[in-house]
C-alpha cells in the first residue's frame, strides 16, 4: 500500500471553517462526502449483492453469467445486471481524544477537525456498505463501538464522536495492544490522532494491528500554530495535557522547536511507512477531503 | 566626592526603566495554552542558558550605561584626593592627630585608631615624613618628623585613652607648629577622631592651618550613640551634723535618641550602699534627676559615689564621684571691748543657728591671749579700741591660714590704731553722725553685692534686704586698692568691706552692732535681716562654701599651706604620691589632677579628700561634621586668594578634579558598542523559521521591547 495516490481538488471543497459552523455531525459528514463523491469521474464502488441496482450495456470483459438473458430475450440486447454492494470489509476509526487535541489556533480546533473527519470516513464507509466502528482513546479505550452494519449503527457513531471531549495525556501503546487482541477479522483501521507520543510506541503498536491483516491509515492531525511555530513574544507556555507551565522566548526556541518537531515526523514517517501503512499528514487550516482520498486509495487496495 | 549639577541625579529613576520592564514582563507575560510541551522541553538546555546570561548580560550593559551617562551630567568633582595622598610621587610632610580623648573609650574605638593609624603609616612613601600628636584638651606630640615606620608604629602601639576632654584647636595648633618644619614636602594633616561636638568651640575659629596643608580623616564617631551616664551629682560638701541633712541629687542622661532607658542608680558612701536603688526612667536624648538622703557621716571626709547599672558601651560615666566634710562646730569668739552685753545679739543670733551649727564664746580684747587664737575658725572682733600687738600678728598670720575674721568699727573703736591693722580692706577715716553731718536723722543700706558669696542664698530674694535697718551713726571709710565694697551706704559710703584676693577672709563692718538700739549707732541688730546677715557672714568666713563636692579632671585644685607648714602631697587613686614640695603657711599652689578617683591632698598634718571625675561633657557623643571643623580651622580660598596663597596650581588641579565626567562618558560608548554587539548576535532572526507577521526586530541601543 502507497500514501494517497489521488490528488484532492482543493478548490471544490469546502473551508473546515465553514463546516464547523454546522452544528449537526451527520449533516457535515453527508455534505462533506456527497460533495466529494459528486465531483468523482467514475463510481467504483458499486459492489456485489443480491439487491438489484441498474443494468448496463454489456463490454467486452464481463463476465458472462453478468448477462441478463430475460432482457435480451426482449430486446435482442446484452445487459449486464448490477447489484448494490455488500458489506465487504470492516472499517474501524481508532479518534485519539487526548488533552493535545483540544489545541486550536483559530476556531477549528484539532479535535473538532478530526471528529469531521472520523464522521465523514464513518458516512462514507457506512453508505459503501461497510461496516463501520469507531474507537476514542486517550492513554486507554475510552469508547469501543465494534464494527458492524446494525440500524442505528451511524447514529451511534456519530453520538459517540459528537459526546467526547479531549481530555489527559497521550499513550497509544496500551489501547492499541489492547485492540491487537481483541480485533479477530481484518479490515481498515483509520488513525486519527496528533501522535504526541514516541515514535517507536506508535510504530510498534500499529504493527501489532498491521501484522493481523488489517490495512491502516495514519490522518496525522496537526495545526499550522503548530507545524510553524509563529509565536514572537515571550509566554508561558501551558501544556494541555499536563497543564505544567514553561517560559519560553520563541525567539529563542523556533529554530530548535522545529527542528525537534520535523525529527519527530520524519522518523514517524519512516517507520509507518516502513510497516506499509498510509500516512497523512492533516494541516487544520486545509479542507477534510486529502483524508477522503487517501482512505478511497486504501479502499480501493483493500478490495 | 560632589557633583556640581546634582539635580541630574533624577535622572537616575530611568535606570529603574529596564528593571521594572523585566519584572513586569515576567510578572506578566501571557499564558498561552499549546497543545503540548513535548518538543519544546527537548529543546538543548545549554542554548537557553545561553540566551539567558546573554540577555542578563544585556541588561546589566543598559542599566550601566544609563548610569554611566547620569554620573556624566551630574558633573562629578573630587573635592579631594580619592587615594591616599601618601600615595603621590611628591614627598609628603604628614602629621597625624590621633584622638585619645575620653570619649574614645567608646566600643573599640581605640583599637580601630590603632589600627587606621598603622595602615596609614604602612603607606608611607620612602622620602616622606611623619610625626604624630595625641591629643584630648590638651596636644602633645608624640614623635617628631620621621621617615622611620617602626619607630612610629610603636609609638602607636603605646597610646591608651585618657580621662581627659576633647579640644581641637589645641591638637590643631600644635599641628600647625609641626607643619611648618615640612619645608618643600607637601603637607598633609591626617586626623583619627570620634569628631566629637563637645570638643569645638565655635568662638575659638582662627586660621591655625594654612590653606597648601591637605587634610584627611577617619572618621571613628558614632552615629546612634547608646551612651547612658551621670553627668552632674549636686550636694553639700560641707556638714556639720552626723546625719546629713541635705540630699545627694544626680543627674542622669540618656544621650539615646530613639528610646528611653531604664536604670538602677544606688549612692555609696565609703564603699557602703546607702539610701536604696533608685529605678530612673530617662525619656530620649534627655536627663533625669534622683536624688538621696537620710544617711549618717562620720566625722572627717566621705567618699561618695553614685552608680548606675548600665551596660552601655562607654562605662566610665556610669560612676560618679564626690566627697563630703563632715564637721565639728564651728568656734567663734567674739571679743570685744567689754562693755555690758555688748556681744548679746551676736552670741544670740549665733547660737541660735541650726543648719550651721555654731560655738561662740565672748571674751574681752584684753584678755585674749595670742595662743589660743589658732583654735578658733572665726574670730569676731567686736567695737575694739585696739589689739595687743601678739594678737594682732597672731589674727594676721592665721588669716593666711584660713580663719576667718570680722571687725566691727564702732563707737569705742581707735580708728588711728585701727587705720595701721595689716591686711584692712579700708582706710577708716571719721566717725560720722547723719543729723549734724548729712542732714538727715540716719542713713540706711541700699545696695549690696548679690553676686558675692556671703549673699549667695539671697541672690534670687525679693524679700531679703538691708535698708530697713536705721543707721544714725557710722565709720566713714575709704575702700584700699584691691578691696571690694560688699554694701554701701545710701552716701555710697561702704559699710561692708572685704579684703583683696591676696589677702580674703577680713571684713569690716562700719559701724556698730552692740545692743544699745535705740541710743547707739544703730537699729540694725533687731531687724530681721540682722539674724540672715550675721550667720552668712560666719557661713562665708567659715570657707565651708570653698570646699567642691567634685572636681573635673583638668580643672586646678587649690592646695594653701597650713599654719605651721609643711610638705604638701597628692596620693592619687592608684595610691602613688605626687610631692608637691613645702609649702609656708597661707601658700597657695595648683595641682591638677590626671586621672578620675579620689585624691588626698596632705599639707603638713592637714588632710583633704577631694573627688575628681572625667569631664561630663565627654559623655556626648554627637560629632561634629569633619569637613565642618577644619573648615573652622582652615583658611579658605577667598582668604588665601586676599592673602596671595591662592596659586594657578590650585585652579590647575581644580580643574582635574572636573575631568572625570569624560571618562564616564567613554565608558559609556564603549558600554554601548559591546551591547550592540551582542544584541545583534542574539537577537538575529534564525534563518529558514516562519515568524508570525515578521515580528523579527532589529537591534538597537536600548531595544528594551525585543525580547
Amino acid at each position: 500500500m502507497s500514501t494517497n495516490i489521488i490528488e484532492a481538488p482543493k478548490n471544490r471543497f469546502i473551508d473546515p471553517k465553514v463546516l464547523m459552523r454546522i452544528q449537526n455531525l451527520e449533516l457535515t459528514a453527508r455534505t462533506v462526502v456527497e460533495g466529494f463523491v459528486s465531483g468523482l469521474h467514475q463510481s467504483p464502488y458499486l459492489g456485489f449483492s443480491v439487491d438489484f441496482a441498474e443494468y448496463r450495456p454489456y463490454q467486452r470483459g464481463d463476465e458472462l453469467k453478468r448477462i441478463d438473458w430475460n432482457v435480451y430475450a426482449r430486446s435482442n440486447k446484452l445487459y449486464v445486471k448490477l447489484f448494490e454492494g455488500e458489506t465487504n470489509t470492516r472499517v474501524l476509526v481508532l479518534l485519539d481524544m487526548s488533552g493535545s487535541m483540544a489545541y486550536g489556533s483559530s476556531e477549528v480546533r484539532k479535535i473538532d477537525y478530526a471528529k469531521i473527519l472520523a464522521a465523514c470516513l464513518s458516512y462514507f464507509a457506512y453508505h459503501q456498505r461497510d461496516g463501520v466502528g469507531l474507537v476514542t482513546f486517550d492513554t486507554e479505550i475510552r469508547t469501543y463501538i465494534p464494527a458492524g452494519r446494525r440500524t442505528g449503527q451511524l447514529s451511534n457513531i456519530f453520538k459517540e464522536i459528537d459526546h467526547s471531549e479531549a481530555a489527559k495525556e497521550t499513550a497509544f501503546s496500551k489501547p492499541l495492544r489492547y485492540l491487537a487482541e481483541v480485533l479477530n477479522r481484518r479490515g481498515i483501521i483509520v488513525v486519527i490522532s496528533d501522535f504526541y507520543d514516541e515514535p517507536s510506541s506508535i510504530i510498534a503498536g500499529l504493527r501489532a494491528l498491521k501484522a493481523k491483516g488489517n490495512d491502516i491509515m495514519a490522518f496525522h492531525i496537526m495545526d499550522d500554530f503548530e507545524l510553524t511555530f509563529p509565536f514572537d513574544q515571550m509566554a508561558q507556555f501551558e501544556d494541555l495535557e499536563t497543564q505544567r507551565k514553561l517560559h519560553v522566548i520563541p525567539e529563542y526556541l523556533r529554530k530548535q522547536y522545529l527542528t525537534v518537531l520535523n525529527s519527530h515526523m520524519e522518523e514517524l514517517k519512516k517507520g509507518l511507512r516502513g510497516a506499509q501503512i498510509d500516512y497523512t499528514l492533516m494541516n487544520t487550516s486545509h479542507p477534510l477531503d486529502a483524508g477522503l482520498f487517501s482512505y478511497l486509495a486504501a479502499r480501493i487496495n483493500s478490495l | 566626592m560632589s557633583f556640581l549639577n546634582p539635580f541630574f541625579l533624577i535622572g537616575s529613576i530611568v535606570l529603574a526603566v529596564p528593571v521594572i520592564i523585566h519584572l513586569v514582563r515576567r510578572e506578566k507575560s501571557e499564558v498561552i495554552q499549546f497543545s503540548s510541551l513535548m518538543f519544546l522541553l527537548k529543546v538543548p538546555k545549554r542554548s537557553v542558558r545561553q540566551q539567558i546570561i546573554k540577555n542578563l548580560l544585556l541588561m546589566a550593559l543598559r542599566l550601566l550605561i544609563l548610569a554611566l551617562l547620569v554620573g556624566a551630567f551630574m558633573r562629578p568633582y573630587l573635592t579631594e584626593s580619592a587615594v591616599p595622598k601618601v600615595l603621590s610621587g611628591q614627598a609628603n610632610g604628614i602629621v597625624m592627630l590621633l584622638d585619645n580623648s575620653y570619649s574614645m573609650r567608646y566600643g573599640n574605638n581605640m583599637d580601630k585608631l590603632k589600627s587606621e593609624a598603622n595602615r596609614r603609616i604602612d603607606a608611607l612613601g620612602a622620602n616622606d615624613q611623619m610625626s604624630l600628636i595625641v591629643f584630648n584638651d590638651s596636644a602633645t606630640v608624640l614623635a617628631r618628623p620621621t621617615s622611620d615606620k617602626g619607630e612610629l608604629k610603636s609609638r602607636v602601639a603605646f597610646i591608651e585613652p585618657s580621662f581627659n576632654g576633647t579640644k581641637y584647636y589645641e591638637a590643631f595648633t600644635a599641628a600647625d607648629h609641626v607643619l611648618q618644619q615640612f619645608e618643600g614636602k607637601q603637607k598633609q594633616l591626617f586626623m583619627i577622631s570620634d569628631f566629637q561636638k563637645a570638643g569645638w568651640n565655635r568662638s575659638s575659629r582662627e586660621n591655625v592651618i594654612s590653606r597648601d596643608v591637605k587634610f584627611d580623616k577617619v572618621d571613628l564617631g558614632i552615629e546612634n550613640s547608646t551612651n547612658v551616664g551621670i553627668d552632674n551629682v549636686s550636694v553639700n560638701a560641707t556638714s556639720f551634723t552626723r546625719q546629713f541633712g541635705g540630699r545627694v541629687v544626680a543627674r542622669v542622661h540618656n544621650y539615646r535618641k530613639d528610646q528611653p532607658v531604664t536604670v538602677q542608680a544606688t549612692l555609696l558612701m565609703n564603699d557602703k550602699e546607702v539610701g536604696g536603688k533608685h529605678i530612673v526612667m530617662i525619656p530620649p536624648n534627655s536627663t533625669q534627676l534622683t536624688d538621696f538622703s537620710g544617711f549618717d557621716l562620720p566625722i572627717g571626709a566621705s567618699k561618695g559615689k553614685v552608680r548606675i547599672d548600665s551596660d552601655d558601651p562607654l562605662k566610665v560615666d556610669n560612676e560618679f564621684l564626690f566627697a563630703i566634710d563632715r564637721r565639728e562646730r564651728l568656734k567663734v569668739l567674739i571679743m570685744d571691748a567689754g562693755k555690758p552685753r555688748q556681744s548679746d545679739y551676736l552670741l544670740k543670733v549665733f547660737n541660735a543657728s541650726t543648719d550651721l551649727p555654731i560655738e561662740a564664746s565672748v571674751a574681752m580684747a584684753d584678755s585674749v591671749r595670742a595662743e589660743s587664737l589658732p583654735q578658733y575658725k572665726i574670730v569676731v572682733v567686736n567695737d575694739v579700741p585696739s589689739l595687743s600687738n601678739a594678737v594682732r600678728d597672731k589674727l594676721v598670720e592665721l588669716r593666711k591660714t584660713g580663719q576667718g575674721q570680722f571687725v566691727v568699727l564702732g563707737p569705742n573703736a581707735d580708728l588711728g590704731w585701727w587705720g595701721s591693722f595689716p591686711g584692712l580692706p579700708v582706710k577708716p577715716i571719721r566717725k560720722m553722725t547723719a543729723n549734724s553731718e548729712l542732714g538727715r536723722t540716719s542713713v540706711s543700706i541700699t545696695s549690696f553685692d548679690r553676686n558675692h558669696g556671703m549673699f549667695k542664698k539671697f541672690r534670687n530674694s525679693a524679700t531679703f534686704t538691708l535698708s530697713t535697718a536705721l543707721f544714725y551713726k557710722f565709720t566713714q571709710m575709704e575702700l584700699k586698692p584691691g578691696a571690694a565694697a560688699l554694701a554701701k551706704f545710701e552716701d555710697g559710703s561702704p559699710a561692708l568691706a572685704e579684703s583683696s584676693g591676696t589677702d580674703r577672709g577680713l571684713i569690716v563692718f562700719a559701724s556698730s552692732l552692740d545692743n544699745k538700739v535705740t541710743e547707739g549707732w544703730n537699729d540694725f541688730p533687731i531687724k530681721a535681716s540682722f539674724v540672715p546677715f550675721a550667720i552668712e557672714i560666719a557661713r562665708y568666713l567659715s570657707h565651708s562654701d570653698d570646699v567642691r563636692e567634685w572636681y573635673a579632671l583638668g580643672e586646678g585644685i587649690p592646695i594653701v599651706g597650713s599654719i605651721e607648714g609643711g610638705a604638701a602631697a597628692v596620693i592619687d587613686p592608684n595610691g602613688e604620691r605626687i610631692g608637691l614640695g613645702d609649702l609656708a603657711a597661707g601658700q597657695q599652689l595648683f595641682f591638677t589632677p590626671k586621672i578620675p578617683g579620689f585624691h588626698e591632698i596632705r599639707v603638713g598634718h592637714d588632710i583633704r579628700l577631694i573627688a575628681v571625675n572625667p569631664p561630663s561633657n565627654e559623655g556626648n557623643l554627637d560629632k561634629i561634621p569633619p569637613d565642618e571643623l577644619i573648615a573652622g580651622v582652615q583658611s579658605t580660598a577667598a582668604e588665601a586668594q586676599r592673602a596671595g596663597l591662592f596659586t594657578s596650581d590650585d585652579q590647575l588641579e581644580h580643574a582635574k578634579r572636573q575631568l572625570s565626567w569624560w571618562y564616564l562618558l567613554l565608558i559609556a560608548i564603549v558600554a554601548a558598542i559591546a551591547e550592540i554587539l551582542i544584541a545583534n548576535r542574539s537577537f538575529r532572526a534564525p534563518s529558514g523559521t516562519l515568524v508570525s507577521g515578521g515580528k523579527t526586530s532589529g537591534s538597537g541601543l536600548l531595544g528594551f521591547g525585543r525580547n
